[in-house]
């Protein structure tokens, strides 16, 4: 069997924005050009009149994956709690969405729906009938910066995202037994470095000075510590602890081998990307220089995992301030990502 | 994210209302790589050659309906703003705005989250004023435009 390809139609959002390509051309794109068969969506980007999608959208979206016999992997579904306005949505009212939108995974043929990291263990534990009943499995989303084992490092509590994530879902699936509840790691957690497509965004709308500044100080630093150093530094700044984020990263939040813990625990896996440039010396061979592919896709190999890595490309957004002609071509950077995927898989 | 093509650049229009000029309008995208629920957009931030338009001032067209305050927005609980859409702005302005050049910077305010945050019960008492971040998506910045007065 071996671990299979797929894309998250994710990757495309800039094609979809400008309307250059809808879902049919993506399909069409993952089929003819990357002979991949795997195909996750966002449900608020591609389906039509979410959550309240039409017949012959739902046929229309099942008969395009049986003419090119694809699979529907996993369907990313979301949690805004502030829907009704006048109150936060409870826990219970949390579980009817998602297992209203497990309802409507299993009308498209999904397998999987992968909800975020921020979703409570008691909303997933509540939809877990209706995912037994209509046979999807809820994969719950490890996100940068989020390790796999907490604890591997000195890491700061964050004060919304829990370092036992994946801890809790294994105890969740160990308590209940149940067959339904996994984990969809996102290879973000393996990135270890700052993009440059990041960097040389910070750098067109900040002083450049300032952007080196922080790299350096990056090193030795933690973000709370260089965002004062700046205030004094550089009075003006618009630097936040989100953008941030982005350009001060140390050291990868999971490490490679812990993946071997999780492995049958794993529904499906995010290819999260930004950047894929050829490799010195090796014409027409890519890598992301600041994710790490080759050692986690070796040991999910050791362990058998034989699900999807959907490509999950991220870095056009960086390349949007300028003219249409300077942005990144996403199909390509999909197919640069796919040629690294079948060359790491082996086959 | 889409941060030069938030506006599209020929759609700055005055808007014209029993013969009389009574504003101005123009096509927005969302700022995210998803759609939401309607009830969930706050409204803009506005500044209009140098003048704001607070949320008051503001109606939002969307899934062929008129024109409707985000008062009336809020209550679109099971509506959806579709990632594909385009939706148009319209800023309460007697007059409208002379023909030319004129300088338009926004920044969206949809409340849409991966879940439980901290300022919860406070965004439902007190939502945020567009301007300052919240909401704003995947643009972070308050984009600047300019735009030519459409005929």
């Amino acid at each position: 069997m071996g671990i299979k390809r797929g894309v998250s139609l994710y990757s495309y959002q800039q094609e979809q924005f400008f309307r250059r390509m809808n879902w049919k051309d993506m399909i069409r794109e993952v089929h003819d050009n990357l002979h991949a068969d795997g195909i996750e969506i966002i449900d608020e980007a591609i389906i039509r009149n979410y959550p309240f999608p039409s017949e012959q959208f739902i046929y229309d979206w099942n008969n395009e994956m049986a003419r090119y016999n694809m699979k529907a992997v996993t369907m990313d579904v979301y949690l805004d709690v502030h829907q009704f306005r006048d109150h936060v949505m409870n826990h219970r009212e949390a579980a009817e969405r998602l297992k209203n939108d497990i309802r409507l995974a299993a009308r498209m043929g999904f397998e999987n729906v992968r909800c975020l990291c921020l979703v409570p263990t008691e909303v997933i534990e509540m939809a877990i009938p209706t995912a037994e009943k209509y046979n999807v499995r809820i994969g719950k989303e490890i996100h940068f910066p989020l390790p796999i084992r907490p604890g591997v490092k000195p890491a700061k509590i964050d004060p919304v995202l829990d370092p036992r994530m994946a801890e809790q879902i294994i105890d969740l699936v160990q308590r209940t037994g149940t067959k339904h509840v996994g984990l969809v790691p996102d290879f973000g957690i393996f990135q270890h470095s700052p993009t440059d497509l990041a960097v040389d965004y910070y750098k067109r709308h900040e002083n450049p000075d300032m952007v080196d500044f922080i790299l350096e100080k990056g090193r030795d630093y933690e973000i709370d510590d260089i965002l004062k150093m700046l205030d004094e530094k550089f009075p003006g700044h618009t630097m936040n602890f989100m953008s941030m984020g982005t350009i001060v990263i140390k050291e990868s939040s999971a490490r490679p081998e812990d993946l071997k813990e999780i492995v049958p625990y794993i529904v499906s896996m995010h290819g999260k990307f930004y950047h894929m440039t050829e490799i010195e010396g090796k014409p027409g061979q890519y890598e992301d220089k600041a994710i790490e592919y080759a050692k986690p896709i070796q040991y999910l190999k050791e362990c058998g995992f034989d699900g999807y890595i959907n490509s999950e490309f991220e870095g056009q957004r960086y390349r949007q301030d300028g003219s249409e002609e300077d942005m990144i071509d996403e199909v390509e950077q999909v197919r640069r990502h796919h040629e690294m995927l079948s060359r790491l898989i082996g086959k | 994210m889409f941060d030069r093509f938030l506006i599209r650049k020929d759609s700055l229009e005055n808007v014209v209302s029993g013969g009389e000029v009574t504003g101005f309008k123009f096509a927005v995208r969302i700022a995210d790589y998803r759609g939401c629920f309607l009830s969930l957009h706050n409204g803009y931030y506005v500044e209009c050659d140098g003048e704001q338009y607070p949320v008051s001032l503001q109606k939002f067209e969307i899934n062929n309906r008129p024109p409707r305050s985000f008062e009336e927005i809020r209550k679109c609980v099971w509506e959806h703003w579709d990632y594909d859409d385009e939706g148009f702005l319209y800023i309460e302005k007697k007059g409208g705005l002379l023909p030319g050049r004129h300088t338009i910077g926004i920044q969206q305010s949809v409340l849409a989250q991966y879940g439980y945050m901290p300022w919860d019960e406070e965004w439902v008492k007190n939502p945020p004023v567009p301007g300052k971040g919240s909401g704003a998506g995947k643009t972070a910045a308050i984009c600047k435009f300019e735009l030519e007065l459409q005929a």
